[in-house]
């Protein structure tokens, strides 16, 4: 187990470096002039090499690149060209919507396909199976935004329930927060959902398929027993990589639904800023949300092999 | 030909299950074939609208007829109605089909290539290039394809072209990894090691060989990951980083449907109607070539 581990966190820093420089040579490369893209068209080469020297834009790029990093580590990632704000606070204030946001998408998401999935592995071949299977056919297919606009059209204008847009803060009233986060989470719970019974349904049948399963039945436990006894951890295990693969879905699709319900969420901020051409924003922002898919991806791996010795053994 | 093709392969049950009766095996067989055809039509029509487009479109629909504006579905000329600046909704609709098709397509080729090189390099390289090729492509996937659409629309600027090479960077390291293991599969069997004992090279190998027998996962790949970039090209045109006017897209008409008249228009339902049946469309055919050119993964999927 400890190689195992081992073995792990040098491929979660090794992707850490990899993906730092490249999002540094992205955003630095592509962009070329930094200090030019922020001032925009009109500006003269004086005040453009002005700004490139205040900010440090003119040593080399690998100094730059490990002063950024360097920051990174203490805590300091940068501040806005234009309005000077650190873009640790500008994140820090937009987490209270994204990370419920998000989190809660993810478990409706399960919620919703574990027990249908489940269900349309037990019926292969019958009409309620091959319904299932239509409509999750048909939830893939929905852009999470369209699912978003008729939700907030049906509850929303239509029943009036709920908010079709906009945000309480906490601190106004929770309550409120929280009606303004329904809808938004519904929609992105349902497309996950239906991304998810397909690989909760494949990873049951294959399950249902297996020796130690008939031999729980032969012991003498009920199908329903047997599988939740037995099979339910075994499916568990594609099930872990499957939600660690889906978490940079959710990312995009968290982006987006903050855009249809105007959500002051994180990915709004980066939309602002990359419209604005905030380059060190958007470069600090990126590498924060990276870092946080690089590292579910690592506790999902360190769970893989904490539920299936066989990973340990083998890798 | 496809379709009666699939009558000749075996009957897809999974192993250590016993044998279904022939009733029910023939009841199973029959939506299978059906999404392939629903996949097929489906498909066909949108190819065929975008393809008209080129040549005919009922009016202009980037140029504002003010007096035309917001006519419901059903007036003469304007089927479907107009939008906030009098610009018909079915030609609309119709551009939206081009970009679509254009930046899926796009998008899925280009990744297509890449992995495909990447992939049999990793598959028939030593164990340093190909480690270093595998893990490479799990960090690239571990960067949220939204992310990366956003930080190019930041450096690049937004545009169709952006998009493409978007999605290319999203989907390539899939590709790779796609490529790689069924390469590894065909590269195990014998008749590889016949050809190279026959004096054949790597790359002949890999061409005449190999290529030949992972087509059929790759169109399968292909055709879901087309469907998966129109998906993609949508949700970055809804917020503002995708394609802009002149050129239009159905994702951009949602935007502009949510912003300037509110959800209660039938103008938010028209493109996303358009989306939902393109990518079912794309993904029916995609599961129903699955069943029909690579039965071994069908097995699995189903």
């Amino acid at each position: 187990m400890a190689i195992y581990i081992l073995r792990k966190l040098a491929f979660f820093l090794g992707a850490l470096f990899i993906a730092s420089v490249a999002i540094f040579l992205l955003i630095r490369g592509a962009g070329g002039n930094v200090a030019a893209v922020v001032l925009g068209k009109g500006a003269t080469p004086e005040a453009i090499n002005a700004l490139a020297h205040t900010y440090g834009l003119d040593r080399p790029m690998a100094v730059q690149y490990f002063d950024w990093i360097g920051n990174m580590l203490s805590g300091d990632l940068g501040r806005s060209f234009r309005t000077n704000e650190s873009v640790a606070d500008l994140v820090t204030a937009r987490l209270s919507v994204s990370i419920p946001l998000a989190f809660s998408g993810l478990v409706l998401g399960l919620l919703i396909a574990i027990p249908v999935g489940t269900y349309a592995a037990r019926n292969v071949g019958t009409p309620s199976g091959a319904l299932l299977a239509l409509v999750s056919q048909i939830g893939v297919a929905v852009p999470v935004f369209w699912a978003g606009i008729l939700l907030s059209l049906l509850f929303g204008v239509r029943l009036g329930w709920l908010p079709t847009g906009g945000w309480t803060d906490w601190s106004v009233s929770p309550w409120g927060a929280i009606r303004s986060l329904v809808l938004p989470v519904l929609s992105l719970g349902l497309i996950m959902a239906a991304v998810l019974i397909r690989y909760v349904r494949s990873a049951v049948l294959d399950v249902m398929n297996q020796d130690y399963l008939r031999t729980a039945r032969a012991v003498g436990m009920t199908r329903t027993e047997a599988l939740l006894k037995v099979g339910l951890r075994n499916a568990a295990l594609p099930l872990v990589t499957i939600v660690g693969l889906q978490i940079a879905e959710l990312i995009g699709g968290t982006v987006i639904i903050e855009t249809v319900f105007s959500l002051p969420g994180l990915s709004r901020m980066m939309l602002a800023n990359v419209a604005a051409r905030e380059v060190i924003v958007v470069q600090s922002t990126v590498m924060l949300i990276v870092v946080f898919v690089i590292s579910i991806n690592l506790i999902v791996d360190l769970l893989y092999g904490l539920l299936d010795p066989r990973v340990r053994a083998t890798r | 030909m496809i379709l009666s093709k699939s009558s000749h392969l075996p009957n897809p049950a999974p192993l250590g299950v016993p044998a279904s009766p022939p009733a029910r095996r023939q009841r199973r067989k029959l939506p299978r074939n059906a999404s392939l055809l629903v996949g097929i039509v489906l498909t066909t029509i949108f190819l065929a609208v975008a393809l008209v487009s080129f040549f005919y479109l009922p009016s202009n629909p980037n140029i504002p007829v003010i007096r035309n504006r917001l006519l419901p579905a059903g007036t003469a000329g304007h089927w479907l109605g107009t939008d906030v600046l009098g610009r018909d909704i079915v030609a609309q609709l119709m551009v939206g089909a081009r970009t679509s098709i254009l930046v899926g397509a796009g998008g899925a080729t280009l990744s297509l290539i890449l992995g495909l090189i990447a992939g049999l390099a990793a598959a028939s390289s030593g164990k340093i290039a190909d480690e270093a090729i595998s893990r490479g492509a799990d960090i690239l996937l571990s960067i949220p394809g939204m992310v990366t659409a956003l930080v190019l629309a930041a450096t690049m600027g937004s545009g169709a072209l952006t998009t493409i090479l978007a999605l290319t960077a999203f989907f390539t390291p899939s590709f790779t990894r796609v490529v790689r293991s069924a390469a590894i599969g065909v590269l195990n069997e014998d008749f590889i090691t016949a050809a190279r004992l026959y004096g054949r090279g790597k790359i002949f190998v890999l061409i005449r060989h190999v290529l030949p027998n992972i087509a059929g996962v790759m169109i399968v790949q292909f055709t879901l990951y087309f469907a998966a970039g129109i998906l993609t090209e949508a949700g970055l045109s809804y917020l503002g980083v995708g394609v802009h006017r002149p050129s239009i897209s159905w994702g951009l008409m949602l935007n502009e449907a949510q912003q300037q008249v509110g959800i209660s228009s039938p103008l938010a339902i028209w493109p996303g109607l358009a989306i939902v049946l393109m990518v079912l469309g794309l993904n029916l055919l995609g599961d129903g070539l699955r069943d029909v050119l690579d039965p071994k993964l069908a097995r699995r999927a189903s």
